[in-house]
């Protein structure tokens, strides 16, 4: 019995070694772990843990951070699209001043000479017609007169 | 009627982790040593650690109406530490500034806090060596893996206490844990 226990020994307590070792490893770390949570002291926020102030301040910070990051994307997007109404309300409100009146004027103006100038192109002897007809109308009038004279 | 005393001492154990909760002070005081401890164990970073360990009094503090009493308080709380933690992991890639910070703990800041109980230099060498090849092995795991070592040998808790509180099987906690065992062991094998 004796003889068969020394036998099967080398392994088993090589095994049981290994064992020991990271056993005792593993309490030395946890050793040290509890030393170094045990002397850390405390941060001054956590023993007023009941106040409003008492926040941490990488929690107030981190907002803070994402606001200014937020503003710096934002900001230009909404300047831009702001850009455009700013340039079409002066034009609005010039409209109400003389200036912006006349503008408007001019504008009718030239969209008077270019429904004219789109009109079918009159005949080459229009303006002859034109002139034979005042003349006949010129005429019969003279003629008139004459006869009524006469 | 054995079921009954069951009963019974269960809401007396309910009872008596809210009352405890009560004494917010006297929660900080006790706990916080654990909670730290769980996360420096945890995290590379003191400074995130101990952070996190003042989120968790914070969010404990916040939480307390919630708190029935179906765990203990200690579980209570490292569940919070925990999921704080994850979280931390979580958004730590997207912060990669913070692994330039000089508040990263070191094998050497870890060994230095061995209690003096040896005598010898050479017994005090051999137990530097130890230590900075669990800590150097430890974060090596997988967060779970990790976590799940962390709460069983240097927490102590239970393997089902363990599973209430990362919300995992028993089984899981246990393969995590086999895992984690085999590659530490591995490791220091290889370290000696």
């Amino acid at each position: 019995m004796k003889f068969r226990r020394h036998r099967e020994n080398p392994e088993a307590q090589e095994g049981r070694e290994e064992i020991r070792e990271i056993a005792e490893a593993l309490s030395l770390y946890r050793s040290a772990m509890d030393h170094l949570a045990q002397r850390s002291p405390m941060r001054p926020f956590a023993a007023d843990w009941r106040s409003g102030r008492s926040f941490p301040l990488r929690l107030l910070l981190a907002p803070a951070l994402t606001a200014a990051v937020a503003a710096g994307i934002f900001l230009p997007v909404y300047s831009y699209s702001h850009h455009h109404p700013v340039i079409t309300r002066p034009l609005r409100t010039d409209r109400q001043n003389p200036a912006a009146l006349a503008t408007v004027d001019d504008t009718a103006l030239m969209n008077q000479i270019d429904s004219e100038l789109s009109q079918d192109v009159p005949d080459a002897l229009q303006p002859l017609a034109d002139l034979s007809d005042q003349t006949t109308t010129n005429t019969t009038v003279s003629e008139k007169k004459n006869v009524t004279h006469e | 009627m054995e079921e009954i005393a069951g009963n019974e001492l269960a809401i007396e154990k309910r009872e008596q982790a809210v009352l405890e909760l009560a004494d917010f002070d006297e929660v900080v005081r006790v706990y916080r040593p654990r909670i730290l401890r769980f996360l420096l164990s945890s995290l590379t970073d003191r400074d995130v650690a101990e952070t996190l360990t003042q989120e968790t009094f914070l969010k404990a503090w916040a939480a307390r109406q919630q708190f029935r009493g179906e765990s203990s308080l200690s579980t209570w709380l490292t569940r919070i530490a925990v999921n704080l933690m994850r979280d931390h992991l979580r958004s730590r890639s997207l912060r990669f500034w913070q692994k330039t910070r000089g508040a990263s703990l070191d094998v050497m800041d870890i060994s230095d806090w061995i209690p003096d109980g040896r005598t010898s230099p050479e017994s005090q060498a051999v137990a530097r060596n130890q230590v900075a090849a669990v800590w150097e092995a430890v974060h090596k795991l997988s967060a779970q893996q990790r976590t799940v070592f962390v709460l069983r040998f240097v927490e102590e808790m239970e393997l089902d206490e363990i599973a209430g509180t990362l919300e995992m099987n028993l089984s899981t906690v246990k393969s995590h844990l086999y895992r984690a065992l085999g590659i530490i062991r591995e490791r220091m094998g290889g370290a000696k």
